[in-house]
């Protein structure tokens, strides 16, 4: 009896731990497709889903959160892709986040990539309908590929003609490839090119320089680089100046009209500046002048001392002292 | 004409044992039942079958990761090791060695426990004293292995992946928890259900087959000998036949 009870003890373990087993089993293949968890269900539209399967894994920002639960044919251009989604995540997806198809590796198995959006959104609620993007197909790319490969056996054909052309001589293309006199022009142009641009660069580095030294400091042609109210008062008087300019030009043609005037007329200034003979008798008159003065000066001189006259000059004298004396006391 | 007579035989036989089974359902349903044997015979099968499994479970696993490693290495792809070895075991492996190993242990049992019994005469005289005999030997049986297989391929499964799980944490550096992690991520219920579906199905057939081979044991003392190992035999050829038709019809609903 004791022996049956106990056979019967092992059978109850075994027979509890391989059920146990059993049920874990199944929960944790459960729990990777979110059977038992709290979901939430949210679709997407995308044009072409590229082998996208029920049961493929759903990734926000590369992490599981949940997979794939159904695909539906809407109409021929659009699939609607619903997908179970943890509770727990689903406050973590804003509604701007967008859905696209991607594939877990090279070899992997398609899945449906959420990219987080710009944020600034409130969470997505049970049923919501996510943005697609759907990435460019191989079709596609091919498509592509075509136009650009005709176009390139276009080109090549024209390129093929250009060369052609070229190696006959034809052109200055030609020429230059097969004129060697006029290779070696070139060649010695291109060096001199190079040390103009050498000097030039020498150049430009001291400007460099030069311009970082007037940024720096505040010495009058920085403030006039830097300050926009100089600017604006160096804009009026530049504007002034041209002004003047003008006023100055018009004076000059005046001037230049009087001189012309002056060196073709018959007046005085001409006799003077062409007339040697009248500069001459002109230079002897005034010499003449020269010598009257002098000599009247010793006549007046003689008057002043003659009794005569003597007795007004002194009265003359004293009138002037006396205003002095007034003003000065 | 010899040709002729095995083939009749051999249709015979094949409806000889699906009487066989359809009297096992029959009895079934009727009571009496009888539960004290039937849980004898279920710690006979599940129990005493345990160790056996658990060491070749262990051994299988530990060998198929270590034979793959270097073909998955040069593919680059041994970080897939939890996930092949993982649905390999749980669909396929795991079920059909364990039902392999139990068909040798208890469908020749069988043959020759109730092979010896029909020779000895013993089964006719249960028959006298007023007990079913084939309540009492045959259903119990065949209960007890169709119930208990299931369970037995499930410590099977977890100590294959145990012996796996240490082969990678030993030679490739993964953990645990990563490798179970990984497992559990590959599998889904389209791996789990069928398997242990096919694993009832496969107790049935051993317990059946040893209890049919074992009831019509005939000719003396050497026909036990000949019960017991065609029992075994027949076992194990109706296992695979039943395995691959198991896998046909989970084809159908769960896509593999």
């Amino acid at each position: 009896m004791s022996k049956t009870s106990l056979q019967n003890l092992k059978l109850g373990i075994f027979v509890v731990l391989g059920t146990l087993l059993l049920l874990i089993a199944s929960y944790l293949i459960g729990n990777g497709q979110n059977i038992f968890a709290k979901n939430v269900t949210l679709h997407a539209v995308f044009k072409n889903v590229n082998g996208l399967q029920i049961g493929n894994n759903v990734r926000f920002s590369g992490v599981n959160i949940g997979t794939v639960d159904k695909l539906e044919m809407s109409n021929d251009t659009s699939i609607t892709v619903y997908m179970v989604i943890g509770e727990k995540m689903r406050k973590h997806i804003k509604k701007d986040a967008i859905a696209t198809i991607g594939s877990d590796g090279l070899v992997g198995s398609m899945l449906v990539n959420i990219v987080p959006g710009k944020g600034g959104m409130g969470s997505v609620n049970d049923g919501d309908e996510l943005k697609s993007y759907s990435r460019i197909s191989t079709q596609d790319m091919l498509n592509t590929l075509n136009v650009t490969n005709e176009n390139a056996a276009l080109l090549t054909s024209n390129l093929l003609k250009v060369t052609q052309s070229m190696m006959e001589g034809k052109g200055v293309v030609g020429r230059l490839l097969t004129d060697t006199i006029m290779g070696q022009d070139f060649h010695r142009m291109v060096s001199d090119l190079q040390q103009g641009s050498q000097r030039a660069n020498a150049t430009l580095t001291e400007l460099q320089g030069l311009v970082q030294r007037m940024n720096m400091d505040k010495s009058v042609a920085g403030t006039l680089l830097s300050d926009t109210l100089t600017a604006m008062k160096m804009r009026t008087s530049i504007e002034n100046l041209e002004t003047s300019s003008m006023a100055v030009k018009e004076m000059a043609q005046h001037l230049e009209q009087i001189i012309d005037s002056i060196k073709t007329g018959d007046g005085l200034f001409q006799r003077v500046t062409r007339d040697t003979t009248m500069s001459r008798l002109l230079m002897e008159t005034m010499e003449n002048i020269e010598q009257g003065t002098r000599k009247f000066d010793e006549n007046m001189e003689a008057l002043k001392h003659s009794f005569l006259t003597r007795g007004y000059f002194r009265k003359m004298e004293r009138e002037s002292g006396d205003d002095r004396g007034k003003k000065q006391p | 004409m010899e040709m002729i007579v095995r083939t009749k035989q051999f249709f015979m036989g094949i409806g000889d044992l699906t009487y066989f089974a359809a009297r096992f359902f029959k009895q079934l349903v009727r009571p009496p039942f009888e539960v004290k044997e039937l849980l004898r015979q279920c710690y006979q099968v599940g129990n005493r079958s345990l160790l056996l499994v658990v060491t070749t479970g262990f051994i299988i696993g530990l060998v198929l990761t270590l034979q793959t490693r270097p073909t998955l290495i040069e593919f680059g792809a041994v970080s897939w090791m939890p996930n092949m070895v993982g649905i390999s075991i749980v669909r396929e492996i795991g079920p059909v060695i364990t039902a392999l190993i139990c068909s040798g242990r208890v469908a020749s049992g069988f043959g020759a426990e109730l092979g010896s019994m029909r020779v000895t005469e013993q089964i006719d005289a249960m028959e006298v004293s007023g007990t079913n005999p084939f309540k009492f030997l045959v259903v119990t049986r065949i209960l007890a292995t169709t119930l208990m297989l299931p369970l037995l391929v499930i410590f099977g499964d977890l100590i294959a992946l145990y012996g796996s799980s240490l082969v990678e944490y030993f030679k490739g550096n993964v953990a645990f928890k990563l490798y179970f992690n990984k497992v559990f991520e590959a599998l889904s219920y389209g791996d789990l259900v069928p398997a242990t579906m096919k694993s009832f199905v496969f107790g049935f057939v051993i317990g059946l087959t040893g209890c049919y081979k074992g009831y019509k044991t005939e000719r003396g003392t050497a026909g036990v000998g000949i019960a017991a190992n065609t029992a075994v035999v027949m076992a194990s050829l109706l296992l695979f036949m039943v395995d691959f038709v198991a896998v046909f019809i989970s084809d159908i609903f769960y896509e593999l």
